[in-house]
């Protein structure tokens, strides 16, 4: 099978990924102030690990064979603790008064949300280029 | 890139390549014939020269330059029937994202602009070796 932009799939695989870290994110924003997780205690905030996989070389005359590409590895809770809030009239309120919020900090997934879209935004970058690449290259032989 | 589209792109002849007097020259050498005499003569010679056995398609292999260019044009229409897949999918909500889509729709449009310039060499060729003064 012939192809024409190499390395393309590393840069797809990447851009999946990115896809996944910028749902994950809406998720914690969305739960930034749930009580109430489903195992009943306080949301707690998720993030996203990346791996690199050596991508399967059924074809190792392919150029791109042996490439590395970005999936997943899990998604993980972040253990810090959740936040501490005086609000004695909330049904979850504890003796003291205190309700445990999660342990999100909106403006950290803001900033969360930037780095993706901006690496997400790169990765197209890459696309555009190898398209341009690609087309310049099949320009050579044009006469006119 | 539809099928229509792209039929219309082969069918049509390139801006500035091929003038109603070489289509002429090509209708009028068609119902000529070629003698397959010289036609194989041709052949043997490409096969003894050193640019072919030096190049990836090479004569003894048994991949001939017709095959080579059957399976470019079998590749563009999978690629093509990848791109289309991908987008219905996309439309009709299955798990492809819209990269993925656009993406291999991109893969399909370069490789069928590749067809295209192999398509516009060959014919170029043609018509040299069929201007050319005996």
């Amino acid at each position: 099978m012939i192809n024409l932009l190499t390395g393309i799939d590393s840069t797809s695989s990447a851009l999946d990924a990115e896809r996944i870290r910028m749902d994950v994110i809406a998720e914690n924003i969305a739960n930034a102030n749930v009580t109430k997780d489903v195992d009943g205690k306080p949301y707690q905030r998720q993030e996203v690990v990346f791996e690199s996989v050596l991508r399967a070389q059924q074809d190792a005359d392919s150029p791109d064979a042996g490439s590395q590409t970005v999936q997943i590895a899990r998604v993980q809770r972040d253990s810090r603790p959740p936040r501490m809030v005086y609000n004695p009239s909330h049904p979850d309120a504890n003796k003291q008064g205190m309700v445990a919020m999660p342990n999100i900090n909106i403006h950290e997934e803001m900033v969360d949300m930037i780095a993706s879209s901006r690496s997400y935004e790169a990765n197209l970058a890459v696309v555009k280029n190898a398209r341009a690449m690609a087309m310049s290259a099949l320009s050579i032989g044009r006469h006119s | 890139m539809d099928a229509l589209s792209a039929l219309k792109m082969v069918t049509t002849p390139p801006a500035g390549g091929l003038s109603a007097n070489s289509m002429q020259d090509l209708a009028a050498s068609a119902t000529k014939s070629i003698p397959t005499a010289e036609l194989q003569q041709l052949s043997s010679i490409n096969s003894d020269s050193p640019l072919q056995t030096s190049g990836a398609v090479s004569a003894g292999s048994g991949a001939s330059f017709e095959n080579m260019l059957g399976g470019l044009v079998n590749d563009v229409a999978q690629k093509q029937a990848s791109a289309g897949s991908a987008v219905t999918g996309l439309l009709s909500g299955q798990n492809v994202s819209l990269h993925q889509a656009m993406i291999s729709m991109e893969e399909a449009n370069v490789s069928f602009q590749m067809m295209v310039e192999v398509r516009n060499r060959l014919l170029d060729s043609y018509q040299e070796l069929m201007r050319m003064q005996i």
